[in-house]
Formats: C-alpha cells, structure tokens, sequence
C-alpha cells in the first residue's frame, strides 16, 4: 500500500554545495538518495519533502563532505504479505504474468493464475486455461494476493513480489464480475 | 571560543580541504592556496566550524 511517512536519515553534503542554501541543497540531496530507491524498513519511496537538518553536521578525518543527520516527510509504496492487490499484466513470459502494481511489478506464476491448466502463448502474449478457456492477456487488469516477498540478491532496488489469483474474489476483474453475476442468479 | 593548537590544527585542515574540494571561500582575498585561506578565515574567526568537546579541555598559554 501506499504510505505517509517520517524518514531519518544520515546525508554527506558534498564541499560544492556549500555555496548553496543549506534547506535546498539537503532536499536535493535527499531527493537523489531515496527517491526511486528501495528502503528496508518503508519500501520502494516515491518522494521525499520537508527536510529538516538534526543538530550539526560532523567533519570527518580527510574527507570534505559534511554529514548531516536529516529528518523528512516521504511518500512510499510498501507491498505487505498477504495484501490485496490490483495490477495490469506487463509481460508475458513461459511461467508466468508479469503485472504492474503501483509503481513496482510483481510476478503471477503460471500455477497460480487460475484453477485450471494453462497454455501460455508467448506469440500473442496470452495465457488461456485448458478447460475454463478463461484468457489472460497484456493489457488486462486483475486483482491478486502478494504471497512473496523478497529482495533481489541481483539488485538490492529491486523487490521480487510473488502474486496468487487463486483464491475467491481474486483474478481478472471481467472474471470477478462474472463470478459475482452468477452468484446473484443463483440467489434469486 | 578559545581552541587548542590541536583544535586549531584540525579545524585549519577540514577548513582548507573542503575550500580545495570547491567550497566558496568565506573572505574576499587574493590568495589562491586553500590552506592559505583557510588560515586567514580562521584568524578573522569566521570558519563555520565548531569543536565538539567530550571532556574539559585546558588551553596552555603560548610560549
């Protein structure tokens, strides 16, 4: 989920930017460190403002820059084990849909697309259950359960996140909606 | 603030190194040696730095 958060950190203030206004150069500063970067504790951060410098800086031995305790507002996406999320599929590769959720991608393997075997066509970019001859294609949007989470040993900025639609209330949204449909016929 | 020949030394160093490395000079002067500058800003006391002591410190008097 997207959230509002308070960020601390510790900023080297290169010697040139000393000539600027102390406030704007930390924004910058911090806009260069954080923004599109992966942080442990408050995922992928998307913007930072307000930065407010924490008591002084520190000169270390032989090094110019000047270390800067900051504290700022940020604006993140975090995805949470066992969210509800929607996406729109991005790629499709041999095991599996890849999505877009908010501003990272996530993976729907091929088994957990929906209760049924699935061809995957790499030629049109579609996934069709055998039976069901339900479709999945580039483009749709669904709506998914994150299962897994982890960092890429590859990438420390990127996230890894494993995606389901096998569960009730999950899948394509055209199937949700039929689904629903059905339901309420066999109400009435 | 009175400093140390420690201090000073110190404070002269990370001054000089930081106008070497492209920090704007805080005086108007004809020199072009950081560490020249960093000198006379010391001397005219408007080096923006700071000590941070952890103990009481005892300031011997020049000889």
């Amino acid at each position: 989920m997207y959230q509002l958060t308070k960020m601390e950190g510790i900023i080297a203030i290169p010697p040139e930017y000393l000539s600027k206004n102390l406030k704007e150069g930390l924004s910058e500063l911090v806009r260069e460190r954080y923004e599109d970067h992966l942080d442990k504790e408050h995922g992928f951060v998307l913007l930072t403002w307000d930065v407010k410098p924490i008591g002084s800086g520190i000169i270390v031995h032989g090094n110019p820059s000047i270390y800067q305790k900051v504290s700022f507002d940020a604006l993140s996406f975090k995805p949470v084990l066992h969210e509800v999320v929607d996406g729109i599929v991005c790629k499709v590769a041999e095991f599996g849909a890849f999505c877009h959720v908010g501003p990272l991608d996530a993976l729907v393997h091929v088994s957990q697309i929906m209760d049924d075997y699935v061809d995957v066509n790499l030629v049109n970019s579609r996934i069709i259950g055998k039976e069901s001859k339900k479709a999945l294609a580039l483009g749709d949007t669904l709506r998914a359960r994150i299962v897994a989470l982890s960092v890429s040993e590859l990438n420390p900025d990127e996230l890894k996140i494993g995606l389901t639609m096998r569960q009730p209330g999950l899948g394509k949204h055209e199937w949700i909606k039929e689904e629903r449909k059905k339901k309420e016929k066999e109400a009435k | 603030m009175e400093y140390t020949r420690f201090e000073k030394a110190r404070i002269i160093g990370a001054r000089a190194l930081q106008i070497s490395m492209g920090a704007p000079p805080l005086l108007e002067v004809q020199k072009k040696d950081p560490i020249e500058i960093a000198v006379l800003e010391f001397e005219e006391g408007v080096t923006p730095i700071t000590v941070k002591r952890e103990r009481e410190t005892r300031i011997r008097p020049p000889v």
